[in-house]
């Protein structure tokens, strides 16, 4: 499903370099469900975004379902994240202006679809988050964890194969959090791959694999054991250094 | 895909930013077209053919204060004077200087007050035989006045002249049916006859309402200020004008002789009001436009900069650079047209009022649609640029914290 082979990521700002990923190399099965954690600053956001199209690698080879990530245009890459990608932001990302409804709609408009279908879907997916009542609402009539089933919805109406979320339950209180990642196991066994960065180590405990990055580099690639095994030395410095 | 529908409900529940547009683009669009209507109608005039050679032709006034000449005879010996100087084609004693805002106008009746009849209010000069010549104007109809018809006198009602030569304009108001020629109307209830028709001939108010309906009349009424027209070769006027004091002077020197002034400066004068006027109202429209270019510049990048994260989110969802493009200018293409209808509608009304008002020329539709044309190109092009810097957002800002 996901390939990286030795991706790295530097970001560039004046005569400064920093490395938010260095050769990243990691590979996701199809339906997997995997919990990316590690400290701020790691590097967990620049994979998601790489994972997720949204920003490009400085080396490495990245294959997204068969595609080579490296050599497409900017409206392939923007057409692969709307066909194939659905996005879980921990700041929901919901656009204010707009209804739930016209909220779930936005990437199926991208996409093309026609009225009806999209008209379907939508309404299929907000009845699968539990809202579909609620279509006409604005997010702000809303509480976070609604708003949050509904950038769920919006993520699912695409019907993708693989979802990001970037710290999904980090803006809910505990039970909003926990219904909330009871949804997304629904929705992994349904099918979908779901790569989740979390800080929260009880609801990594709760997905099947678990990944650590630390300083750009994987630091654990095993199935979570109760406690995360670091097994890069730099890595275990750093998690030593930082009181983790 | 133009996705009109979300981005109108979008526009309908955060307006305020919207609506002040709508208003500004609307205020523009009502005063931008009224404006390009009187600028286009001042240039209309400006370019307008007064029917005299105006750089052929110029003026001098005359205030005599000697008391020991006859004032008529004294004028008879000026203008066989003129005539005779090399390079003058024609001159003639006038009351009124064509173009110059001074003048009289009385009104002309078809039937002798106090009959009801048609009348029309007519700018009109007293001139000898030697006027249409000097006026270097040529008669469509009919013939000019021959010297026993010039009257010299001060009672015109009583003791005027019987004849008249009007603009073909005054003709056509009089006799909308035509046959003017040989018809008697009445001036200061005195009837003359109909006896020539000439083309353009301007009124000394060039760009008021009754600036064409006008006529000459055989009356010599000579006064202490007297104005007299002189016609030369083009190529003359400026030697014979830099003389024409000492000339006047060595016939008869108790008098004074001023204001000799080329016909083309004298309607530059009586212009020079106006024209300031427009180019005041150029410069208002250029900035009402500037500003509202601005306006629709400055709410996109403020709309631009408050949607960072929503732009952002847009691309992550899969939104192509040119969606976010177009989102912009679906958005400011809605807000303009509703602009636009209002501003039109309001510019006819704007329009209706300064024709009541001012009594200008109601505003003609083309004007209005060309201005809304203007305003509608000039704010996509206020929109385009900072829309595409919108289009360059990273998706990745939708995972970060700004």
């Amino acid at each position: 499903m996901l390939t990286m082979n030795n991706v790295s990521k530097i970001y560039q700002t004046n005569s400064v370099q920093t490395h938010a990923l260095r050769d990243f190399s990691l590979t996701v099965n199809e339906g997997e469900f995997i919990a990316v954690t590690g400290p701020s600053g790691s590097g967990k956001t620049t994979f998601l975004n790489i994972a997720g199209l949204l920003e490009p690698f400085t080396s490495g080879q990245y294959t997204l379902d068969g595609v080579d990530i490296g050599g497409l245009s900017d409206n392939e890459t923007a057409d692969l994240r709307n066909q194939k990608i659905g996005y879980i932001f921990q700041g929901f990302n919901l656009i204010p202006d707009l209804n739930l409804y016209e909220n779930v709609e936005v990437p199926l408009r991208y996409r093309g679809i026609a009225a009806k279908e999209r008209k379907i879907r939508i309404e299929q997916c907000l009845e699968q988050v539990g809202l579909a009542s609620r279509a006409k609402h604005l997010p702000q009539q809303l509480s976070g964890g609604q708003q949050q089933r509904v950038a769920i919805a919006r993520a699912l109406a695409g019907k993708p194969r693989f979802l990001l979320a970037d710290e999904p339950t980090g803006n809910l209180d505990s039970l909003m959090a926990r219904q909330v990642m009871e949804l997304l196991e629904e929705i992994n066994k349904n099918g979908a791959t779901i790569v989740m960065v979390t800080h929260d180590a009880e609801l990594a405990r709760r997905a099947p694999r678990n990944i650590q990055v630390v300083d750009g580099q994987l630091a654990d690639f095993t199935l979570y054991q109760g406690k995360p095994t670091v097994t890069a030395t730099r890595a275990e410095e750093a998690v030593v250094a930082s009181g983790v | 895909m133009l996705d009109i529908k979300p981005i109108f409900n979008a526009i309908r529940r955060s307006k305020i930013g919207a609506v002040l547009l709508l208003l500004q683009i609307a205020l523009t669009m009502a005063i931008v077209s009224n404006a390009a209507f009187m600028i286009n109608d001042h240039v209309s005039y400006l370019r307008e053919d007064t029917g005299f050679p105006e750089k052929e032709i110029f003026s001098l006034s005359v205030m005599t204060f000697g008391k020991d000449r006859s004032l008529s005879q004294q004028a008879e010996l000026d203008e066989t004077m003129i005539r005779s100087l090399p390079g003058v084609i024609d001159a003639s004693l006038t009351q009124a200087i064509p173009l110059s805002g001074g003048g009289s106008s009385s009104s002309v009746r078809l039937k002798p007050s106090p009959e009801k009849s048609k009348s029309i209010s007519v700018p009109y000069y007293y001139m000898d035989e030697h006027g249409l010549n000097t006026f270097g104007i040529k008669l469509l109809e009919g013939r000019n006045f021959r010297p026993e018809e010039i009257i010299v006198g001060n009672d015109f009602t009583g003791n005027g002249p019987n004849t008249v030569i009007v603009s073909q304009a005054l003709a056509d108001a009089l006799f909308p049916d035509g046959g003017a020629l040989g018809e008697t109307v009445y001036l200061k209830n005195r009837p003359l006859e109909i006896i020539g028709i000439v083309g353009t001939m301007k009124s000394p108010w060039p760009n008021g309402m009754r600036d064409k309906t006008t006529a000459i009349v055989p009356f010599m009424d000579v006064q202490n200020y007297q104005h007299i027209l002189v016609r030369t070769d083009k190529t003359e006027r400026a030697n014979i004008m830099a003389n024409i004091e000492q000339n006047m002077l060595d016939v008869y020197d108790k008098r004074v002789i001023i204001n000799v002034d080329g016909l083309d400066k004298t309607k530059e004068n009586y212009d020079s009001t106006d024209v300031l006027m427009m180019r005041m109202l150029i410069v208002l429209v250029v900035i009402l436009l500037l500003v509202t270019a601005l306006g629709i510049f400055g709410l996109t990048q403020f709309n631009i900069s408050k949607r960072t994260k929503q732009i952002g989110t847009r691309r992550a969802l899969g939104a192509r650079k040119s969606a976010i493009v177009r989102y912009f200018l679906v958005e400011n293409t809605m807000v303009c047209i509703a602009g636009l209808l209002i501003g039109g509608i309001a510019a006819v009304v704007l329009g209706d009022v300064m024709m009541k008002s001012y009594s200008i020329s109601s505003l003609e539709p083309e004007f209005i649609l060309g201005t809304a044309v203007f305003i509608f190109v000039m704010s996509i092009v206020a929109v385009i640029f900072p829309a595409m810097r919108a289009a360059n957002i990273s998706p990745s800002i939708a995972t970060r914290s700004i």
